[in-house]
């Protein structure tokens, strides 16, 4: 065990893969001798040699593309996409290739692949260094969307995402990646992809959030002293269904919380999910806080994403309800 | 001239009945599509020659990621006929059972991609699958094919680029046709027409020496040239990548969905000087190969063999629905198995 960050936790879990299974291959802009912008490859280079650790040419269609001919042909490649704000030239890759070549070739191809980005606010960058695009990824079929919200989780996660026979969108949340440090275990470890986290038991309502939104969450119903259930959800897509219904089944109020903008979002799934299964378990609407329907502002970004008020508001409404 | 090669007479002559059986099922899966047999289909005439030497290029130990209009690689590589023909006709038989449209196979125990519809949207794949060679150390190279119209998409100068930084053990082969659809790859002279612009101003082959590597031009309409280029550039890539553009002509209609009287005089036809088909007849005959009678027989025996096959397969069952729905994840979400019982 070592107190860690998240962007350590990351570094530590690609260590223990690539000792492991030479066929692991990272590549991305910056990530050799630089070791990442956010450094989540630091050393790595040095330790595996520029063959497993490639620095690529400025164009994100061609790291993508070029990792899914390389999971095509046995390896397994971990691209990086430095922001997810600069993904989307290589959404054609992630849509029509990599997420649909398991199913048009019914499995005669398949694609051991962990395509990692950082996403997001918390670094002031403005509507090119900030953007929350999960629901790109979350509505294409085919795709598992993974979002941690801690240095634990995020190391198990990774892990849980190399070893599947299938292609991952690990999202990491910028805002978390130096926001704080716990115990994390040195050796390898999996987090189940397919389970979300009750992260705090309550009775009066049901919390769903995930990714960088969960910190918050959890200082606010803390700090407030709610007695509120907190489920983190981790894999956004497929959702762990089963945790959720029995949260909204023993409460009966829900609110949901993520940092990406509100229309057509991930809440919006989940609302008109648990919606179809469990309307005469919920006592009031299903309420949502989110980023705001705008991209997301340079100087007024705290305004942008959810915060404590925004959140004690929904919260009180719930209850009162 | 008389051509040169190091193939055997019985190489050559295989070589020639299938140009001959490509032409022949070419026609025959038009009418299928015009009967309503086939909803869609990707003509290949102009394309043999280049397909054929293609297929007597490509090593056991090569891996090849095909485009939509390369039918005739494949019967020229030994590929079962039942695989390829299961395939194009969506039959419940075919490896992707149904599931993407004629001519998009995917044959991963034959060293063969998966054929992908988006333009060029296989070849930074390619470019991967050919650092996979280098950095296990494998014998062979990669070829991938793609159209004059997919020398225009950033995937091409993306893997292109990736390829000569890499130095990769690969081969860019363009099949120009001469058109994207109704865009002329080239400014034309076709007057009858009003071509307002074009797909590139500069020479497809010359653009590979941005990147660091050669381009070559070739006749596309001589097998033995294809053949003869391509075996070449796959043994010396080892050594790092080319560009090769085969020119041809692209006879026939873009597909099924589409009518060239629209936009272009149709300059090469059946029979005349340029079609593939007419020019392998005068190589071979030139070289002492094939005779007139040679020419009818072949025709009569592929004409049968073609109608028999079209035949079988127009009439073969289609998938179940129920196989509909499997194969999107290893482990199937809870969504999927819910939306099995919506089928109906
Ligand atoms: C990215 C993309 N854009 C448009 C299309 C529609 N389309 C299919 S084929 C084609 C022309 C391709 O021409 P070329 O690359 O020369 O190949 P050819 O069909 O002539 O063999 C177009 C525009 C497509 N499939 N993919
Ligand atoms: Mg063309």
């Amino acid at each position: 065990m070592t107190q860690m960050t998240m962007v350590k936790a990351l570094n530590s879990g690609l260590n223990n893969a690539m000792e492991k299974d030479d066929s692991i291959i990272l590549l991305g802009e910056d990530v050799g001798t630089d070791g990442g912008v956010f450094r989540v490859t630091d050393g790595l280079l040095a330790k595996y040699g520029k063959e497993r650790v490639m620095d690529t040419p400025l164009a994100e269609l061609g790291i993508v593309g070029f990792g899914i001919g390389m999971s095509m042909a046995g390896l397994k490649s971990i691209p990086e996409i430095q922001f997810q704000d600069f993904i989307y030239t290589a959404m054609d890759q992630i849509i029509n290739q990599m997420a649909k070549l398991r199913y048009r070739t019914n499995g005669d191809y398949t694609l051991p692949m962990v395509l990692r980005t950082p996403y997001g606010g918390g670094v002031h960058g403005g509507p090119y260094h900030s953007q929350s695009g999960e629901v790109y990824f979350t509505h294409t079929q085919g795709l598992t969307v993974v979002t941690p919200s801690n240095p634990y989780d995020a190391k198990g996660l990774l892990l849980s995402s190399i070893e599947l026979n299938d292609p991952v969108i690990f999202l990491e949340p910028k805002r978390l990646y130096y926001a704080g440090k716990m115990e994390v275990p040195d050796d390898y470890y999996k987090v189940d992809l397919r389970k979300a986290s009750v992260i705090r038991e309550g009775d009066d309502l049901t919390i769903l959030t995930y990714g960088p939104a969960v910190p918050l969450v959890k200082s606010t119903v803390e700090k407030n002293n709610v007695n509120a259930q907190i489920i983190d959800l981790r894999t956004l897509s497929p959702f762990d269904l089963d945790t959720i219904m029995a949260g909204v089944k023993k409460t009966g109020k829900v609110l949901i919380v993520h940092e990406a903008p509100k229309m057509f979002g991930v809440g919006a799934e989940l609302s008109a999910t648990i919606s179809e299964r469990a309307i005469d378990y919920l006592a009031a609407p299903i309420l949502r806080v989110t980023g705001l329907d705008i991209p997301i502002p340079f100087a007024l970004e705290e305004y942008y994403v959810p915060n404590e008020r925004r959140i004690m508001a929904a919260i009180e409404k719930l209850l009162k309800y | 001239m008389i051509e040169e090669t190091d193939i055997s007479k019985e190489g050559l002559l295989t070589a020639y009945k299938n140009i001959v059986m490509e032409r022949l099922f070419d026609k025959k899966m038009l009418n299928a599509s015009r009967q309503g047999f086939l909803p869609f289909y990707i003509p290949l005439m102009g394309h043999e020659a280049i397909h054929i030497g293609l297929g007597m290029a490509i090593r056991e130990e090569d891996f090849f990621y095909p485009y939509y209009r390369d039918f005739g690689v494949l019967l020229q590589m030994g590929i079962p006929m039942d695989t390829i023909l299961s395939q194009v006709f969506a039959t419940a038989t075919d490896n992707e059972i149904g599931r993407d449209m004629p001519d998009h196979f995917s044959l991963k125990k034959y060293n063969i991609g998966a054929v992908i519809t988006p333009v060029a949207g296989h070849l930074t794949s390619a470019t991967g699958i050919a650092y996979a060679k280098k950095y296990r150390k494998q014998n062979g190279s990669v070829i991938t094919t793609f159209g004059d119209g997919a020398t225009s998409t950033p995937d091409f100068h993306v893997a292109m680029n990736f390829a000569g930084v890499y130095n990769l053990p690969m081969v860019f082969f363009v099949e120009n046709n001469q058109f994207a659809i109704s865009v002329p790859t080239y400014p034309t002279e076709d007057k009858a027409f009003n071509q307002t612009y074009e797909e590139t101003k500069g020479a497809i082959y010359k653009k590979a020496e941005a990147y660091g590597f050669n381009g070559v031009r070739i006749d596309g309409t001589n097998f033995i040239e294809v053949y003869r280029e391509t075996r070449k550039a796959l043994e010396n890539a080892e050594s790092g990548p080319l560009l090769i553009e085969a020119m041809t002509y692209r006879m026939g209609p873009h597909s099924t969905a589409d009518d060239p009287n629209k936009y272009r005089t149709t300059t090469v036809v059946e029979g005349g000087e340029k079609d593939p088909v007419t020019v392998s007849q005068k190589i071979l005959k030139d070289m002492a190969i094939l005779t007139d009678k040679d020419i009818d027989d072949i025709n009569k025996d592929m004409e049968e063999t073609t109608s028999q096959l079209i035949d079988k397969y127009e009439k073969a069952p289609k998938p179940d629905k129920s196989t509909m729905m499997g194969n999107l994840y290893e482990q199937e979400p809870w969504y999927i198995s819910e939306e099995r019982g919506d089928i109906q």
